[in-house]
């Protein structure tokens, strides 16, 4: 499943959301989606995306305008937090 | 002093989910007290089943998904959709039209004892059972002791003092008689109030088992394990439920011709500051002494008193004793039930179904029963409607007892508003 395809079953689930209404450009205060239910839709991601959101970044969600940038934030999540091979790490 | 009218009434109770089924159920002596399958408000695994078995309760029949929508109810613990359901009740009752009524003088004050006891036992679950940390980030919303009453006052937009009393076993009567003093000295013009309480939940209910205070269930019979001033009374069993009253400026409700069920005239409050649990005779006594004092009434003047009645050994022989204080030879004369043992101990939310069921009846010409009374107690001799309802009774003004762990007393009085 590519990220959005996820991200959308985890808005039909925990908000009723059907995947048609969610393309990469759906605002989410169209869709009712406040920065309280973006903590809401964050806690799944975590565990869809076995990534930790970072507890700081409120500025950063406010910046959350679109379905189409919460899929950037969690592909950045995911990028960063891909687990890497101890073989070369930094020290 | 202006005066107050009480013009709403909703309610979520073991005996039923609105006013009509409840007053049957209280008029038929019936009994909301089963064995639980398992706790309504806890999800469980099999070893959470088992334990559960063991508890009897006052138990709603309630599905939270004809009231709300699914992503609503995540915010929602138990404790705020009984809340939410019973306002809607009391709200539509009275026929209030928002739009016609300036909001910074509406409020509402709400009794909890435990708040979303849910919710926290299912961070508990997830955290110490689970072994996860994964607790849902709305549980401290949840989980807070006034999201009840915040839900409400969101609901209907109301910017009036919005309170939530925790005072155990008595907060929804204060709740209610600091709403009506609030309305009395003209600070607002209706107030939503009343309580709300979901401890059917596991860890709530080992906690309680844990003080010795739970009725032994009945082993022929359930729902006969809650036995108020009967001499094998083994103590109280917990219920969960809500009820609310709408309480408005007396002028107001008459000029909007709404029904009004009764009038609220007389408020008592005082601590027994003595002791955690062991209530005593003074306290109770001197708060419907001021009851009596704040609705300008006398004792005989009570038709009927719904008691706290909890089915302990402790406060039914002191209720007794403060009630005869009181009453003096009147007392005897005083028709007196305790109607938790039909719908149980409901907690923060006892005052206020208890309340509820006291202006119903009198308005109804209902005195509910104490059901399970079968062995007379020496220590509680008075009129206490054993086994039946006694229809056709007329009564010019109801009193409503609720003492709290902590000892905080509040007493409630309503009189018969039917010739005003």
């Amino acid at each position: 499943m590519t990220t959005l395809q996820t991200l959308q079953h985890i808005l039909k689930t925990n908000f009723d959301l059907e995947p048609e209404v969610l393309a990469t450009d759906a605002r989410l205060a169209d869709l009712e989606i406040d920065s309280l239910a973006i903590v809401e839709v964050l806690f799944a991601v975590e565990d869809e995306f076995k990534v930790t959101v970072p507890s700081e970044p409120v500025a950063q969600q406010t910046s959350l305008k679109t379905v189409g940038d919460l899929v950037a934030y969690i592909d950045r999540l995911v990028a960063e937090q891909a687990p890497v091979s101890n073989l070369g790490a930094p020290v | 002093m202006r005066r107050v009218a009480i013009t709403g009434i909703g309610v979520i109770t073991p005996l039923g989910n609105d006013v009509e089924s409840f007053v049957t159920g209280l008029a038929h002596g019936r009994s909301g007290i089963v064995r639980l399958t398992r706790p309504p408000a806890t999800r469980g695994d099999d070893a959470g089943n088992s334990q559960a078995r063991k508890h009897i309760g006052g138990v709603v029949a309630f599905d939270p998904s004809l009231h709300f929508s699914g992503p609503q109810l995540r915010m929602l613990d138990r404790v705020s959709q009984f809340a939410l359901v019973a306002a809607d009740q009391a709200v539509r009752a009275a026929g209030i039209v928002w739009d016609d009524i300036d909001r910074e003088r509406c409020g509402v004050f709400l009794g909890t004892g435990m708040g979303g006891a849910e919710t926290t036992d299912e961070g508990y679950h997830t955290l110490y059972a689970e072994r996860t940390e994964r607790v849902k980030p709305f549980s401290v919303l949840m989980a807070m002791s006034n999201a009840a009453a915040s839900w409400i006052g969101i609901e209907y937009r109301l910017t009036g003092p919005n309170l939530t009393f925790s005072t155990a076993c008595s907060s929804s009567a204060v709740a209610i008689g600091e709403a009506a003093q609030r309305i009395r000295n003209g600070e607002v013009d209706l107030m939503l109030a009343g309580g709300s309480e979901a401890p059917l939940s596991l860890g709530t209910l080992v906690a309680w088992d844990a003080l010795k205070t739970l009725a032994t269930e009945d082993p022929l019979e359930p729902g006969a394990s809650c036995r108020p001033f009967s001499k094998d009374r083994t103590g109280l069993v917990l219920a969960e439920g809500a009820a609310i009253v709408v309480l408005e400026e007396w002028e107001q409700a008459r000029a909007r011709g709404t029904h009004i069920h009764a009038e609220f005239t007389g408020y008592g409050l005082c601590a027994d500051g003595a002791h955690i649990t062991r209530p005593t005779i003074e306290g109770q006594a001197a708060a419907m002494r001021r009851a009596l004092a704040t609705a300008a009434l006398q004792p005989q003047d009570i038709g009927y008193i719904n008691a706290h009645g909890t089915a302990t050994l402790a406060n039914d022989v002191v209720e007794t004793a403060a009630i005869r204080q009181v009453f003096g030879n009147y007392a005897p004369c005083v028709p007196v039930s305790s109607t938790k043992s039909m719908h149980g101990h409901l907690l923060g939310a006892a005052g206020a179904i208890e309340f509820a069921a006291a202006v119903l009846a009198m308005e109804r010409r209902m005195l509910p029963p104490t059901i399970n009374l079968r062995v007379a107690d020496p220590e509680c001799d008075l009129d206490y409607v054993p086994g039946r309802a006694r229809t056709g009774v007329t009564t010019r003004a109801i009193m409503s007892n609720s003492f709290g762990f902590g000892g905080t007393n509040a007493v409630l009085i309503a009189r018969n508003s039917e010739g005003h």
